[in-house]
């Protein structure tokens, strides 16, 4: 089977300049991310996963380097380019704060779909991507009436309603306990079997680390090891 | 249509702030009627103002000889005042017109004179144009009779005649010789005024004709119907009279009063200006802190792909919101307060003590009454939503430039 590549990194550096330092979040980084990947990129604390996910996720831009994602030169494109490639052709799931407080888990997912330019179709959609992931009873409810791990839920159900091929995934199960992060990642290694969604995950949680099929370590804005793993915690 | 998902965001972001929403609601309120009401009092004043002026024998224009211009002689008289009147009576936006005829005078009686100008005037029409006319407080009116004249209180206490007393009248003819005549005294004017009464004595015009030996009037004095339209009656009405007339608003006759209204307009609008300035910093305010309180929250929709014209949208939104609510609480304040200035008005008697209620030969009303009207309606929502719209620019602007960066980054 020939792999596709999603994400071509090449000799990326990212250099923040604040007014008195310099930090060298990356330090030439050289990736590719491939279709169906379920990968989880480890590292201490200050070792340039945020920066690296930033990056992936067309937030940001590198400092030097080339970065190619989803077939786009990341570096050429303008902010608005940028944000039209994460609304349309990414998902987003963060460590918290991912859902808008103030509108219920159906016009969380709603909202996405009618920023990109969805009409009349969008309530239906919603409905049914919540269907699909079992959070039909959570539809009316808005956030502060779901637990942590029931907002991380519909937090998925919107990163994917786009149908992206990639999704970039902050810390995710950061905030959950046991149960809730083991359903958390089932759901998301489901979407990856059955609909070939593409993870990445920056992550400290070894329960991520031992669900993920890849794992990348980031060691000072550099790539100290790359495994693929045979064998998962859920193929076990 | 179905609200969108956008407009239902920033809705409930107003509703979800309530105690913040209803403070800035009830601030726009508050500022917007202050305004209506202040708008209220001034229109209504200078409303007043023009027609107390108009009244007081200026009219809202006059049609006088071209040359009347220059010289401002009281010897000039119109080429055909007949045929002229007939021309601004039929004009559909004037009232009433009346003609004039002036001649300075000395009255005499016994021993003591007063100087004064005099006004021969058409009985029949005067008194609808003029309030001092309308003033009479001893005998009564002109009514034709020859030889009869009304003057002012004061310059019969003066000379201290009454009515029925018969004043000897001298004055310098056309050909510089003097001119005298007799004059019964029918009727005093008393207008409340001291000054005003000491500047009346009306005759009627075809005794002034015959005094003088100048046939004709020398003004047509004109009140329309909406002194709005002014101008337009003016110009068309110039046109129509051709060389020979001139036709003169009350703006170019009382200059003063004019300007004093323009001053009044200018403070009104800085007045005006000041508060919906000190609204328009408090509701920005307010909307820069609901940006900076929800900056994670714009961060996340930055992230997912979220244009910063959109989230510009959804806070001119939310600023829309604010003022359409605002007008109708300002509407609820000001409305009330304008329409009480409109009824009851402000009594100066009392303030003043005074009962001599006259401006420069204006002779004005002693209740300040304010306008009232469906324009307040406007008013509100355009003052209301010009503040909150624009005051939701900056807090917008800084929104849309929130670095979408932000929302992978926790505070661990
Ligand atoms: N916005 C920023 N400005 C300045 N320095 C930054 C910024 N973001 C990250 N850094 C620095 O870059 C390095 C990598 O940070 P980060 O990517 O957040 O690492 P990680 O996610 O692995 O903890 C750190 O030294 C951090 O201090
Ligand atoms: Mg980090």
């Amino acid at each position: 089977m020939m792999t596709n590549v999603l994400v071509n990194a090449k000799d990326v550096t990212k250099t923040y300049q604040t007014a008195k330092v310099e930090a060298k979040a990356l330090r030439g980084l050289t990736l590719e991310i491939n279709e169906s990947d379920f990968m989880a990129i480890v590292g201490p604390s200050g070792s340039g996963k945020t920066t690296f996910l930033n990056l992936v996720g067309a937030l940001d831009t590198a400092t030097d380097g080339s970065l190619n994602v989803l077939g786009r030169d990341i570096s050429a494109m303008s902010k608005r380019q940028r944000a039209d490639l994460r609304l349309h052709k990414l998902g987003f799931v963060f460590q918290a704060y991912n859902l808008v407080p103030v509108l219920t888990a159906q016009e969380n997912v709603e909202f996405v779909l009618e920023l990109q330019g969805i009409g009349d179709n969008r309530f239906n959609r919603a409905r049914e991507i919540l269907d699909k992931l079992g959070l039909a009873e959570f539809a009316n409810r808005r956030p502060n009436e779901l637990s942590g791990g029931q907002q991380q839920r519909v937090a998925i159900a919107r990163a994917v309603a786009s149908n992206p091929k990639l999704v970039l995934a902050a810390e995710p199960t950061a905030n959950l306990d046991g149960e809730n992060a083991e359903v958390l990642l089932q759901m998301m290694r489901d979407l990856n079997e059955n609909q070939n969604i593409t993870f990445v995950f920056s992550t400290h949680d070894p329960r991520v680390v031992a669900h993920a099929k890849r794992v990348v370590t980031l060691v000072d804005g550099r790539i100290s090891k790359d495994e693929t793993k045979s064998q998962t915690k859920s193929s076990l | 249509m179905m609200l969108s998902v956008s407009n239902k965001y920033a809705m409930r972001s107003l509703v979800r702030h309530g105690r913040r929403t209803i403070l800035s609601v009830v601030g726009i309120g508050v500022g917007c009627g202050l305004c209506l009401f202040m708008i209220a009092f001034v229109r209504g004043e200078s409303k007043m103002m023009l027609r107390a002026a108009a009244e007081s024998g200026a009219g809202h224009f006059r049609v006088v000889p071209a040359k009347w211009n220059e010289t401002r002689e009281n010897d000039l008289r119109l080429i055909d005042w007949h045929q002229a009147r007939k021309l601004v009576a039929s004009v559909d936006e004037v009232e009433v017109v009346t003609p004039h005829a002036r001649k300075e005078v000395l009255l005499g009686f016994g021993t003591r004179v007063a100087g004064v100008e005099m006004v021969g005037v058409d009985p029949n029409t005067e008194q609808t144009c003029n309030r001092l006319a309308r003033s009479v407080v001893e005998g009564h009116y002109l009514d034709g009779e020859k030889g009869t004249t009304v003057i002012g209180k004061t310059i019969a206490t003066r000379l201290k005649v009454e009515v029925d007393d018969e004043l000897m009248l001298t004055t310098a003819g056309a050909d510089g010789e003097m001119a005298g005549a007799m004059l019964r005294i029918v009727g005093i004017i008393g207008t409340g005024s001291r000054d005003l009464d000491a500047t009346i004595c009306q005759v009627n015009l075809q005794d002034v004709e015959q005094i003088t030996h100048l046939s004709g009037a020398g003004d047509l004095t004109a009140l329309v119907k909406n002194p709005k339209k002014l101008e337009l009656i003016v110009k068309s009405l110039s046109a129509k009279l051709g060389t020979g007339y001139s036709v003169v608003t009350w703006e170019q006759l009382m200059p003063e009063l004019a300007s004093g209204a323009k001053v009044d307009e200018t403070w009104t609008r800085l007045t005006v200006g000041i508060i919906m300035i000190v609204v328009f910093l408090g509701i920005a305010s307010a909307q820069l802190t609901a940006v900076l309180e929800r900056r994670k929250e714009f961060a996340v929709l930055s992230a997912v792909g979220m244009k910063g014209s959109r989230l510009i949208q959804i806070m001119v939104y939310e600023g829309l919101v604010l003022g359409l609510v605002g007008a109708i609480v300002g509407l609820a304040v000001g409305v009330p307060s304008a329409y009480w200035i409109a009824t009851k008005g402000i009594d100066f008697t009392k303030m003043y003590g005074t009962d001599d209620m006259s401006v420069s030969n204006i002779l004005i009303d002693l209740v300040f009454l304010g306008d009232f009207g469906w324009w307040l309606v406007p008013l509100a929502f355009a003052l209301a939503l010009t503040a909150t719209i624009l005051s939701s620019l900056y807090p917008a602007w800084y929104a849309a430039k929130i670095d979408p960066a932000a929302a992978l980054r926790v505070e661990h």
